[in-house]
């Protein structure tokens, strides 16, 4: 079984960013990530290798820098790694991110000597959360897709996935190959251990330019533009209530809320 | 029917989710402005009442595939459906609610008809060129871009809540029913070959006067009953952050937030929510928040009208004996 598994590195999550003098998102100084979504999709990936057999490719289209991201991905389960420079195709919006992905898809399986079966994506990333890079692969590469899955396991030549939807889940089938995005499952993805991490720092990550890729200059030209950037209006913090004993801050809550008629 | 602008309205057992009324409201908007008609698409099974609610709701048409096949959301023969309309009646835009099988469809779409497509737009207005300026929420909410699409349709997913439905009212609106389209086999792709329902009953977190969400800091299942409690109390309904989902302690269709519904509730109770900015830009709209939380650090504070700090499991309980004492 030949994965392919796409990341994306991303602004550490955890960290609040808003913009900076210049109107710009202000993630200078923050740590870059894989996109915690991405690392879902891994796991999953990993798990199923390990489950049947195969190997996992990682791609990444992003700068220089973005090689953290896949060495990271390396570390835990991936056995090679690609990186698309974007060098010209800084601005790309989810349409012309999937585009130069499909055309990634095809450069790495020549270079890998074999098609991939299944791709993973993570269901969004943590930063623009579009979530359409996925399904919009699937519909460039012209194969099956299901998003936001939460489990995977092999059926009749084909896999069998368990789909979170609003109300509970689905159980779809598809055949390969096949495109899926994957949500939060049950279990957390797995740590690199020290070994693991010699051991990826050794695997060479190749660069493909968007030469190599032949892409098409109109196709890598975003169909969304984004015009504005602002921050959300802050609100005004009101009363907070901390009195010495339960009792007395209860007593104060309730007089407030009371004064204020919320009850 | 040139000119207009595709509302999409995903219908569950024949009943449209409440983002599809939502959005026919700044669709109108828009369409005033530019003469264009504002069409509501329902792609499902049984939706006769369903169009009639989405012309009550302020469509100007409707457009009605309904066939057995379209029961449920099904991605491959959905996405050619939309498709086939769009380039039967060429929409100037087309919305689709940014439930999780909108979230599906739009992308496949988007590439068929290789336009662009803005995601989870929480706000629109037209700007000084006459294209559709959409305010989208990035970096889990503490940026707001604006995206514009150059393309044609210009495609946009729109979040549950972040628009009011109009005051229904009995009209009578052109239906066109159009005919279902046969895929080929080797075009269906995908096959749904289970549905398991783990919610029985609705929710309706937008159209709520009161919310009582529960987060991480409830701590336990049975700890989160309290939020319930406390929400029957007050004739409200149960939010949740998207820790106690994860733990399985309240379905998804709870979720307040980046992920789930945005709400604008009357009166918010945030109980064992430290406030994290995902969470947040579900609910800051709200018109009066109570937090509850034993952090007096905890960023939910910074926001909430009336604050309190202290263990949850004790402050719910006491506050709901003063509530049932004020009304004895």
């Amino acid at each position: 079984m030949e994965i392919l598994v796409c990341v994306k590195q991303v602004p550490d999550d955890s960290v609040k960013i808003g913009l900076n003098a210049s109107g710009a998102p202000a993630i200078d100084g923050v740590t870059m990530v894989a996109n915690a979504f991405d690392t879902y999709a891994l796991e999953m990936a990993t798990r199923l290798k390990e489950a049947n057999e195969g190997t996992i490719t990682v791609v990444a289209i992003g700068p220089e820098k973005a090689k953290d991201a896949l060495k990271s991905c390396l570390a835990v389960g991936a056995s090679k790694a690609y990186l698309v420079s974007n060098e010209g195709l800084e601005n790309m919006d989810s349409l012309a991110t999937s585009y130069v992905l499909s055309k990634a898809v095809s450069k790495i399986e020549e270079l890998n000597g074999a098609k991939f079966d299944l791709v993973f994506c993570g269901k969004e990333t943590t930063d623009c959360t579009t979530g359409m890079v996925g399904p919009e692969l699937a519909e460039r590469l012209g194969v099956g897709c299901v998003t936001g899955i939460v489990d995977i396991s092999l059926k009749d030549g084909g896999i069998s996935v368990k789909q979170e939807t609003e109300e509970g889940y689905n159980t779809v089938e598809t055949a390969i190959p096949a495109v899926v995005t994957v949500n939060k499952p049950e279990y957390d993805p797995r740590y690199p251990t020290m070994k693991s991490k010699m051991a990826a720092r050794k695997i060479p990550i190749d660069v493909i330019t968007g030469a190599d890729l032949g892409l098409e200059a109109d196709k890598t030209a975003p169909a969304v533009k984004v015009t504005a950037l602002s921050e959300p209006p802050k609100k005004q913090a009101g009363v907070k209530i901390n009195e010495k004993t339960f009792e007395d801050t209860m007593a104060k809550a309730m007089e407030v809320l009371k004064e204020a008629k919320v009850f | 029917m040139e000119n207009c602008i595709f509302v999409v309205m995903e219908t569950e057992n024949g009943a449209v989710k409440n983002v599809g009324f939502e959005m026919i409201t700044p669709a109108k908007e828009i369409a005033a402005a530019k003469n264009l008609k504002t069409v509501a698409v329902i792609i499902g099974n049984d939706v006769d009442e369903a169009a009639k609610q989405a012309g009550n709701y302020g469509a100007d048409a409707v457009i009605t595939v309904d066939a057995p096949a379209y029961k449920t959301y099904a991605s491959d023969e959905y996405t050619s459906v939309l498709t086939t309309l769009a380039e039967k009646y060429k929409p100037e835009a087309i919305f689709i609610g940014a439930t999780p099988n909108g979230k599906d469809l739009a992308p496949r779409v988007a590439v068929k008809l290789n336009t662009g497509c803005a995601a989870d737009v929480t706000a629109m207005k037209l700007n000084d060129e006459g294209k559709i300026a959409f305010t989208c929420p990035v970096y889990g909410g503490t940026i707001l871009a604006e995206n514009v699409v150059e393309t044609v349709p210009q495609m946009a997913t729109v979040r549950g809540g972040a628009f009011k439905k109009a005051e229904p009212s009995e009209t009578s609106v052109e239906i066109i029913c159009e005919d279902e389209i046969t895929l080929k086999a080797e075009d269906i792709k995908t096959k749904i070959v289970d549905v398991v329902k783990e919610i029985s009953e609705a929710v309706n977190l937008e159209d709520a006067d009161v919310i009582v969400a529960g987060g991480r800091g409830m701590g336990s299942p049975e700890n989160f009953a309290l939020v319930k409690e406390l929400a029957d109390l007050l004739g409200g309904v149960v939010g949740a952050t998207r820790a106690p989902i994860e733990s399985g302690w309240i379905s998804r269709a709870h979720q307040i937030g980046q992920s789930g519904k945005i709400v604008a509730p009357k009166l918010y109770i945030a109980c064992g929510i430290s406030g994290a900015t995902q969470h947040v830009t579900g609910m800051v709209g709200s018109d009066y928040i109570i937090a509850i939380n034993k952090d007096e650090d905890a960023p939910i504070f910074d926001i909430a009208n009336v604050g309190i700090v202290g263990n949850v499991l004790q402050v719910i309980p006491a506050m709901i004996e003063e509530i049932k004492k004020m009304r004895a």
